[in-house]
C-alpha cells in the first residue's frame, strides 16, 4: 500500500516541472547528498574496519602483526557466552517487541481520540530521559528497599529491613526488559504521530479510518485494517533504530541487568577497557560478533515482518468487523495507566531523592528535605553544561542545514534519495555503536588529535543526523509544491524559494527536529566519552560517572538537569509556533 | 611472622648509603622544608636548577588529569587544587573524571598506536597497582622524575618503602606517591549490634545474617582488595597452623606451579562464603559505591571500603544512615599507596610535573587528610616536616560514624601484582556464571 503512495506522490511531483538555473546554491545542494554519504560512510565503516584488523590479532601497538583466530577461539571460550547472548538477544527483542506492541494498541485504542494528545505529552518528557537515568528511576522502584517496597512495608509485610529479592539485576533480564520498554515505547509513539502529523498522510488516513468506523469496523479492527499497513513502513526504521540500540546498549543493562555474566555488550565493553591490554582482541572479536548478533536481529525482524504479511493479507480484506475490541480497549486502557503511573511513581521518586535527607527503609517519605544535593551539584555544573550545550547545537545545526539541503537536492533533482542513501543515514543508528566507536576513535587519533571539542561533535553529528532526518523529511517531502512552483513561476530563485517559501512552511516541524536532535546530543554518553578521550564533560558524562561511583541523591539531581535541558528544547518547539509563521502549522 | 616482608627488594634498597643516588633527593628535601638551609653541593645545585626549568617551562600551561570521577568528595578537592595551581603558576588544571582508571589507559595506548607520541591527552593519571603495572610493561609513563620532586623527601623515601614500590613492583620515579588507603568496614548499627572482626568471624556472621554482606565483582578494585586481604589471611593462618611458609609466595610473582596450591584456599573459603552472600552469590554489587547504596538501603548490614573518611562523608552529606559505624578488622587491613603518574607522551609534562609536586606539598596532603575534605592518609612523613607544617595535619573531633583513630591494628601488604590475575581469572571460571 505504502508503494501505491509514493507512486501517486512521485506522479504529483513530476507534473509539473519549475525549470530553474544552476547558481552556487543549487550546485551546493545538489553534492550535499553526496557529502552526506562520505560524512556517514567513513566513519562507520572505517570504524568498524578498525575493529576487524584486532579482531584477527593485528594490533602493531601491541606488536602483533600476524594475523590470527586467536581472538576468536578466546571469544568462544569465555565462560557464560552464549548465556551472554541470550540475554542480549532476549532483552532486545523482548523489549522492542513489547515496545512496538504497546504503541499499536495505544495508537489503535486511542486513535482520533484527545487521549492520544494526552498521553503524547504524557509519554513524551521520557523520550529525554537519559537511558541511564532512567535505569536508575525504575531500579529504584522495583528494587527490595524501593518504592513499592516502602508502600507495604512494615504495616503489611512486616519487613524493618529490606527483603532478599530478585529486581533489579535479575537473571533473566527482566529488568532491562522493563527499563528499556518504558524508555522506547515514547521514542516509538513519537515517530508513529510524527508521521501520522504529515498533512497529506494524516489526512488520508484519518479519512480511511472514517471511512472503516463508517463501514461498521470497530475503532481498533478499523485502525489495524485500515491505518496500519499504510503507518509501518514509516515505523520500520524506527523499530529497527530501537532493535539494533537495545540488543547492543550498555547503560541499561549496567544499571538494571545481571553480571554474572552481564550482556554482550556490557562485557565487550569492560573487554575494552580492561587493564590488561592483550583483552582488546578479544574484545574486537566480539565487537563482531554483537554486530553479528545485532544483524541476525534485525533480519529476523523483516523476516517475521514478511511472514506475518502473508499470514494476515487474507484478514485485511475479509470484512471481519471485529475482534473484542471492546475487550483490548479495556487492556489497553488498564496497560497504559499501569505504564504511565509506573513513569510518574518513578518521577516522583527521583525528585524525592533529589531533595532527601535521611531516608531509610521502609519510610514512604524522606525524614527531611534538603536543598544541599542541588548545590553542591550546581557548583560544579559550570563547564559540562556550556559543553553540553555547546556540542548539542553545533552539531544540530549541522545535521540541520545538511538535512534540509539533501532534501531539497532531493526537490530540485525530482528524484527521491537513492534506498542506499537512505539506508545509509540510519548506519549510525543500525550498526551497535559498540563495535564501531572503539575504530572510529582510532580514527579521529590519526586524523586530528588536539580539538577534542570537534571530535565530540562530529560523532554526535553521526547519532544526531539521524533522528533530524527521521524528523525532518516526511515533513519535507509533504510540502505543498504548489507554493514553490508560484514563487519559481514568478521568478524566485531556488535559494529564494527555499529560504523564503519552504522554510516558514516547516517552522515547526524544524523546531521539533531542532529539539529531538538537542535531545538526542544531550543523551550521548558513549561517544562523548570516547571520541572526548574523556576531556569533554558534558551532564550526561558526568550524570553516568556519579550514577556509577556516588549517590542516588546526586544522581537525581543530575538526571532532573538532563530532563530538564531538553524539555525546554520541546516547550520552545510547541510554542514559538503559535506565535510566528502560523500558515505554516498544521 | 607478624612483619610481612613483601618487598623482595627491601633489603636492598635499606642498605643503600646515605650518599647514594638517594642522598641527593633527601638533601633536596632539607633544602626545602628547613627553608633557611642552603644548597651545599653541585648535584643539588644542578638539581635546583633542573626543577627551576620545570617551573619556568610548566607555568601558565593546562593539565589534562585523568583521575575516577565517582566521588564527590574527591572532586571537590581536585576543584581546590584546581584553583591552588592556577594562583600559583597559572596552570588550568582539569579534572577528566573517570569511572575506571583503565580507560585512562586505553586512551594512551591508542594513542601510541596511531603514532601520538608526544601530542598525548592524559597529562597527569591517578594511579596504583594493576593498572600502574600494565603502564610500566607497556613503556606507556614518563621516567624518573617523580623521585626528583622538590616535596617528594618529605616522604622519607630512604626509610619509607611505600612510596618507591606499587603493590612490591618498584616505580622508577615514574609515580609520585599521593596518599595511603587501608581497607576499613563499617556497619549498620541498627540491624547488627555485633559485626566480624576477623575473616572466620565473618563467615559465621554471614552464615547468620544471610543476603546482608557482598562484595564487588571483579575485577573491581574494591571487590578485588577483599579477596586479597581474605587470601592473605587464610595463608597466614594456614602457615601458622602447619608451620610452613607459603604466604611468602603470594609477594612474588605467580607462576603456573604455583597458582593452584596458591589459590585452593580462597576458593574453599568462597564455596562457604558465597551462599551466605546477597542474592546467593549469584549476583554481586558493582562497586563500592553501589555496596555503599545497598547500606543505605538496608539491603545489606555490613560492607567495607577502601577510603575509611568516605563513610562518616557519605553520613553527613545523607547518603548512609546515622546509624553507621566504621572499624578495622583486628586480624589485619590491607593497605597500599596511591601515586600520580605522567604518561610517556604526555602534552605537557613539566605543568604536570608542578601539579605533582604540588599535590604532594604539605599544604595540600593536611587539605587532603582533612576528613571534612577528603580523609585520604598522607604520603608525608611527619619527622621531615617542620612544626608550622606538621601543625597542618592536626584534625577535629571526628564524626561517631568515623573509623576511630589508631583503630588499624595491624597493616597487611599487597600481594604481587600479578596475583590479581590469577585470582580474576580463577574467580571468574568459577563464580562469574551462575547456575
Amino acid at each position: 500500500m505504502s508503494k501505491n503512495f509514493n507512486d501517486k506522490r512521485a506522479d504529483a511531483n513530476t507534473g509539473v516541472i519549475a525549470p530553474y538555473k544552476t547558481d552556487l546554491f543549487t550546485h551546493i545542494v545538489s553534492l550535499s547528498p553526496k557529502f552526506l554519504l562520505l560524512l556517514l560512510i567513513l566513519p562507520v565503516l572505517g570504524g568498524l574496519l578498525s575493529v576487524l584488523l584486532p579482531a584477527f590479532s593485528w594490533v602493531p601497538a601491541l606488536e602483533k602483526t600476524t594475523l590470527s583466530l586467536q581472538g576468536f577461539n578466546d571469544l568462544w571460550q569465555t565462560p557464560g557466552l552464549s548465556q551472554m547472548v541470550a540475554l542480549s538477544i532476549g532483552t532486545g527483542l523482548i523489549s522492542t517487541l513489547f515496545a512496538f506492541v504497546m504503541t499499536l494498541m495505544i495508537l489503535a485504542a486511542f486513535f482520533n481520540s484527545v487521549w492520544l494528545t494526552r498521553i503524547e505529552r504524557l509519554l513524551s518528557p521520557i523520550l529525554v530521559i537519559p537511558h541511564a537515568a532512567a535505569a536508575i528511576a525504575v531500579g529504584f522502584l522495583i528494587a527490595p528497599s524501593g518504592m513499592f517496597s516502602r508502600l507495604i512495608s512494615p504495616w503489611l509485610s512486616g519487613w524493618e529491613l529490606a527483603p532478599s529479592g530478585m529486581f533489579p539485576h535479575d537473571p533473566y533480564g527482566i529488568s532491562i526488559i522493563l527499563g528499556l520498554t518504558l524508555k522506547e515505547l515514547p521514542f516509538l509513539l513519537l515517530m508513529a504521530l510524527g508521521a501520522l502529523a504529515q498533512p497529506e498522510l494524516g489526512k488520508k488516513l484519518r479519512q480511511q479510518y472514517k471511512v472503516a468506523l463508517n463501514l461498521g469496523y470497530f475503532p481498533i479492527t478499523a485502525f489495524f485494517k485500515g491505518v496500519l499497513p499504510v503507518l509501518y513502513p514509516f515505523l520500520r526504521l524506527p523499530i529497527l533504530a530501537v532493535l539494533a540500540y537495545a540488543s547492543a546498549s550498555v547503560e541499561m543493562p549496567l544499571i538494571l541487568g545481571p553480571n554474572t555474566p552481564p550482556t554482550l555488550a556490557v562485557t565487550i565493553m569492560q573487554w575494552f577497557n580492561d587493564v590488561d591490554l592483550n583483552l582488546r582482541i578479544k574484545a574486537s572479536a566480539g565487537a563482531l560478533l554483537q554486530l553479528a548478533l545485532t544483524g541476525g536481529l534485525i533480519a529476523l525482524w523483516l523476516g517475521s515482518e514478511r511472514a506475518i504479511k502473508a499470514c494476515f493479507n487474507g484478514t485485511l480484506i475479509n470484512g471481519k468487523r471485529h475482534y473484542a475490541d471492546a475487550l483490548w480497549q479495556k487492556i489497553t486502557a488498564a496497560l497504559t495507566t499501569v505504564v504511565i503511573g509506573f513513569i510518574l511513581l518513578a518521577l516522583v521518586g527521583l525528585v524525592m531523592w533529589s531533595v532527601a535527607g535521611f531516608w531509610r527503609f521502609p519510610a514512604v517519605l524522606p525524614e527531611q528535605l534538603v536543598l544541599l544535593h542541588f548545590q553542591s551539584a550546581f557548583t560544579q555544573m559550570g563547564t559540562p553544561l556550556f559543553n553540553t550545550l555547546a556540542i548539542g547545537i553545533v552539531s544540530t545545526i549541522f545535521a540541520i542545514v545538511l538535512t534540509l539541503l539533501c532534501l531539497e537536492a532531493e526537490q530540485l533533482s525530482k528524484k527521491p534519495l537513492s534506498k542506499f542513501t537512505s539506508l545509509i543515514i540510519y548506519l549510525p543508528l543500525l550498526v551497535p555503536s559498540i563495535a564501531f566507536l572503539f575504530g572510529l576513535v582510532w580514527l579521529q587519533q590519526l586524523v586530528n588529535n588536539q580539538t577534542a571539542f570537534f571530535n565530540v561533535a562530529f560523532t554526535h553529528l553521526l547519532f544526531v543526523l539521524p533522528y533530524v532526518f527521521l524528523s525532518l523529511a516526511s515533513s519535507y517531502r509533504r510540502l505543498d509544491p504548489r507554493f514553490a512552483h508560484v514563487a519559481a513561476s514568478l521568478g524566485a530563485t531556488p535559494a529564494k524559494v527555499f529560504l523564503q517559501v519552504k522554510l516558514p512552511q516547516l517552522f515547526a516541524p524544524l523546531l521539533i527536529a531542532i529539539a529531538l536532535g538537542l535531545a538526542i546530543s544531550f543523551g550521548q554518553y558513549l561517544p562523548t566519552l570516547l571520541a572526548g578521550g574523556g576531556r569533554i564533560a558534558t551532564i550526561t558524562t558526568e550524570a553516568v560517572t556519579l550514577a556509577n561511583g556516588a549517590s542516588r541523591r546526586t544522581s537525581a539531581v543530575y538526571a532532573i538537569i538532563q530532563m530538564a535541558l531538553p524539555l525546554i528544547g520541546f516547550i520552545l518547539a510547541w510554542v514559538l509556533p503559535k506565535y510566528f509563521f502560523k500558515s505554516g502549522t498544521r | 611472622m607478624y612483619v610481612i616482608k613483601s618487598l623482595p627488594a627491601l633489603p636492598t634498597l635499606k642498605n643503600l648509603s646515605r650518599y647514594s643516588t638517594y642522598a641527593m633527593v633527601l638533601s633536596i628535601g632539607i633544602g626545602i622544608s628547613a627553608s633557611t638551609a642552603s644548597p651545599t653541593t653541585d648535584d643539588l645545585n644542578q638539581n635546583l636548577s633542573s626543577w627551576q626549568q620545570i617551573e619556568a617551562q610548566g607555568k601558565n600551561q593546562d593539565v589534562y588529569f585523568y583521575a575516577w570521577g565517582g566521588d564527590p568528595q574527591i572532586n571537590a578537592y581536585l576543584q581546590w587544587a584546581a584553583k591552588q595551581v592556577d594562583d600559583k603558576y597559572n596552570i588550568n588544571l582539569v579534572h577528566v573524571k573517570l569511572s575506571d582508571t583503565s580507560e585512562a589507559v586505553s586512551r594512551v595506548l591508542a594513542e601510541k598506536s596511531a603514532n601520538n607520541n608526544n601530542k598525548g591527552s592524559v597529562d597527569l593519571i591517578w594511579i596504583n597497582g594493576a593498572n600502574f603495572a600494565t603502564m610500566s610493561e607497556n613503556s606507556l609513563l614518563l621516567k624518573q622524575w617523580a623521585n626528583k620532586l622538590p616535596n617528594f623527601a618529605l616522604t622519607d623515601p630512604e626509610s619509607n618503602p611505600a612510596v618507591n614500590f606499587d603493590f612490591g613492583v618498584p616505580t622508577n620515579g615514574m609515580e609520585a606517591p599521593w596518599g595511603q588507603a587501608s581497607l576499613t568496614f563499617y556497619y549498620d548499627s541498627l540491624s547488627t549490634d555485633k559485626p566480624p572482626s576477623t575473616l572466620n568471624e565473618l563467615v559465621n556472621w554471614t552464615a547468620q545474617n544471610p543476603g546482608r554482606f557482598s562484595y564487588p565483582k571483579p575485577p573491581d578494585f574494591l571487590g578485588m582488595s577483599f579477596l586479597k586481604y581474605a587470601l592473605v589471611m587464610l595463608h597466614e593462618q594456614q602457615d601458622a597452623n602447619t608451620g610452613t611458609n607459603i604466604k611468602a609466595q603470594l609477594n612474588l610473582p605467580a607462576t603456573e606451579q604455583n597458582t593452584d596450591i596458591i589459590l585452593a584456599p580462597l576458593w574453599t573459603f568462597l564455596d562457604d562464603l558465597h551462599p551466605t552472600l546477597w542474592r546467593k552469590g549469584e549476583q554481586f554489587v558493582q562497586t563500592g559505591a553501589h555496596m555503599r547504596r545497598l547500606v543505605d538501603d538496608t539491603e545489606l548490614s555490613l560492607a567495607f571500603s577502601f577510603s575509611a573518611p568516605e563513610i562518616p562523608a557519605a553520613v553527613q552529606r545523607y547518603d548512609l544512615p546515622q546509624s553507621i559505624r566504621s572499624y578495622a578488622m583486628s586480624d589485619g587491613s590491607l593497605s597500599n599507596t596511591h601515586f600520580v603518574a605522567i604518561p610517556y607522551n604526555a602534552s605537557h609534562p613539566q605543568a604536570a610535573q608542578l601539579v605533582a609536586n604540588f599535590l604532594m606539598s604539605p599544604e595540600a596532603q593536611a587539605k587532603k587528610q582533612t576528613p571534612a575534605v577528603w580523609g585520604d592518609k598522607t604520603v608525608l612523613i611527619q619527622s621531615t616536616l617542620d612544626p608550622e607544617q606538621q601543625a597542618l595535619f592536626k584534625t577535629n573531633k571526628p564524626h561517631p560514624s568515623a573509623l576511630p583513630v589508631d583503630a588499624i591494628k595491624r597493616t597487611v601488604n599487597e600481594p604481587h601484582p600479578s596475583w590479581v590475575d590469577a585470582v580474576m581469572q580463577g574467580w571468574q571460571t568459577r563464580y562469574g556464571v551462575s547456575p
